[in-house]
């Protein structure tokens, strides 16, 4: 009996783990296998042949790749600049004292109760070339209507848009946490030593938020650049494959072509990136600590 | 001095006045935003096929029609489609909210060796994108014979799921007074009979949050299906919606009646759950 009452917690946690690993850990360490051998829809039920770092050669000498590269980065800077920025105004009203807060904040949650193809074909709808509203606005206000999604340099942008719609309540609700986690009585006193609006924010608010907008920050940029469902559904990486993320290119790398083994490649690729981005931000933050 | 006094006042309530209205301006703004998509969206499901692409847009169609909806309601494969997403996302809330409770529990109420370990090895798996597990999820389903299946969607989406409920439970059995229980456990309760008859029936609002957020997930769910379970019978409505277009060219009055219906089962959980929801996310708020 007592030797089953120490062993209850772990009965309790087994299921979880179990599912978690087979199900998470185990495709990750698979991954790695799968990214040093020769895997593609012509020998996937055969036995693979160990190539090395063959995957890794092939991806760096598609130009395609270095293409990718640099769509994400304009795909996470835009998306993670705007969410974040938006996030954190609206965060900020909302915390001031107005009527309806609360009707406020459940109205601006919808977008994230949507899923992402619903995401993807409004906003299709929305900017389509020849009869979505904005182009009919744009055209009653006198202008040439826009080639939204015909011109490479832009469809990245409504993408962009798209995902800022989406993914922006995620950040106004993490961030209205934080503010709500900052002690009232802090303001009363500055307001008594006669700091002004502008100093209460940059003095107390921003620098006791700071760990909530770290961990935010992370958190949105890492979803970023894994993230293509709005890419796939809106544009299908196109036109000219000015769309296509290094996630896209990695989907498309294993379910389009068939390329089972150079996708998971670019997977790997992908982890490094997310890893590198955490540290990035995590040294930042530490530098201006010190300062 | 004297005249100076009440004109600076004057000024300070203006200033003070006009930050309001530029606050609610800027709300309003992105209300509107925020709204916009989905009511134009709403609109348009009423509207006929060629209405719906025609110019100038109506915002009251001039023939509204429940055809869209009479069309999305009769394809079998789109009905075939909505009876999957129901299945798969019950049966994921279900298994996720027993399994987290399990696991919550054992966090919220025992000491046991490694209990800090375990609980960031499971935060942890958290932050694995699981986006990059699609292709050894796929190549090991197809070995496994769990590819185009429910079961193996309903799986999957618990690695979606189980931490954040794990993390979600586990403070929510912590608010749960510890005396009740050890009164029990004293008249001779056994482990699992306190969780049955004391710990469940007061844990109920936190399965409630629990409960919306694995639906959520699992309902809006769109890369695992599309990848895992793509074919006509194993279909979920979210990869339906997205077939749709190459199979009917976008026909936007049938997409957008779709789009509508998809949103029903989770604006109803949130009408329901608004409270709870709020506070649950705000708690939780760490999947995308």
């Amino acid at each position: 009996m007592l030797i089953l009452k120490s062993f209850e917690p772990y009965l309790f946690l087994l299921p979880s783990i179990i599912i978690l690993f087979a199900f998470l850990f185990i495709p990750l360490i698979w991954n790695i296998y799968i990214s040093l051998h020769d895997v593609s829809i012509l020998t996937i039920i055969k036995d693979w042949d160990f190539i090395g770092f063959e995957n890794f050669d092939n991806i760096f000498s598609d130009p395609n790749f270095y293409n990718s590269l640099k769509v994400t980065l304009v795909f996470v800077c835009g998306s993670v600049l705007l969410q974040f920025g938006i996030g954190l105004l609206i965060a900020i009203l909302l915390n001031q004292q107005i009527r309806a807060s609360g009707l406020f904040r459940t109205l601006f949650i919808i977008p994230w109760t949507v899923s992402t193809v619903i995401t993807g074909f409004s906003f299709k709808f929305l900017f389509d070339d020849s009869f979505g509203i904005i182009n009919y606005g744009i055209e009653k206000l006198g202008l040439e209507s826009i080639g939204w999604f015909s011109d490479p340099n832009l469809a990245i942008w409504i993408v962009i848009v798209a995902n800022t719609w989406y993914g922006t309540p995620f950040t106004i609700l993490f961030l209205s946490a934080g503010l709500l986690s900052i002690n009232p009585t802090l303001y009363e006193a500055a307001t008594i030593d006669g700091a002004t609006k502008f100093r209460r924010f940059f003095y107390i608010t921003l620098p006791l938020l700071k760990s909530f907008i770290l961990t935010n920050l992370i958190l949105v940029t890492v979803w970023t650049i894994n993230f293509f469902d709005l890419q796939l559904i809106m544009t299908n990486g196109g036109p000219l494959s000015s769309t296509t993320t290094l996630s896209l290119y990695m989907y498309k790398q294993a379910f389009e072509f068939g390329y089972f083994s150079e996708g998971a490649a670019v997977g790997i690729l992908l982890i490094i990136m997310n890893i590198a981005i955490a540290f990035v931000y995590l040294k930042l933050f530490d530098v201006r600590n010190k300062k | 001095m004297k005249q100076n006094l009440p004109s600076s006042f004057v000024s300070v309530s203006k200033w003070f006045f006009a930050e309001k209205q530029v606050i609610y301006i800027l709300l309003f703004t992105y209300l509107f935003i925020t709204l916009v998509p989905l009511v134009w969206v709403l609109s348009t499901s009423f509207k006929s096929n060629e209405e719906a692409i025609s110019l100038p847009p109506q915002f009251i169609p001039a023939n509204p029609t429940l055809d869209n909806y009479l069309f999305v309601v009769t394809e079998p494969h789109i009905v075939h489609s909505l009876f999957n997403s129901f299945i798969v996302s019950i049966g994921s809330t279900v298994i996720s909210v027993a399994i987290s409770a399990l696991g919550g529990y054992a966090f919220a109420r025992f000491q046991f060796k490694g209990k800090n370990i375990l609980l960031s090895v499971i935060l942890g798996l958290f932050m694995i994108p699981v986006l990059i597990n699609i292709i050894p999820l796929y190549i090991m389903f197809s070995q496994i014979g769990l590819l185009n299946s429910l079961l193996g969607l309903i799986l999957t989406f618990q690695i979606l799921i189980i931490p954040l409920n794990i993390f979600l439970l586990k403070s929510y059995f912590e608010t749960i007074p510890r005396e009740l229980e050890e009164a029990a456990l004293i008249d001779g309760c056994s482990s699992l009979g306190v969780l049955r008859r004391i710990t469940i029936p007061l844990s109920m609002p936190g399965f409630a949050i629990a409960a919306v957020l694995a639906f959520r997930f699992s309902w809006n769910e769109f890369i695992l299906p599309i990848v895992l379970a793509n074919r006509p019978d194993s279909m979920v409505f979210q990869v339906a919606l997205y077939e749709f277009v190459s199979l009917y060219s976008i026909e936007w009055g049938y997409l957008t009646a779709g789009i509508n219906i998809a949103l029903i089962p989770i604006l109803v959980l949130m009408l329901i759950f608004q409270k709870q929801m709020v506070r649950g996310l705000t708690l939780g708020a760490i999947r995308h």
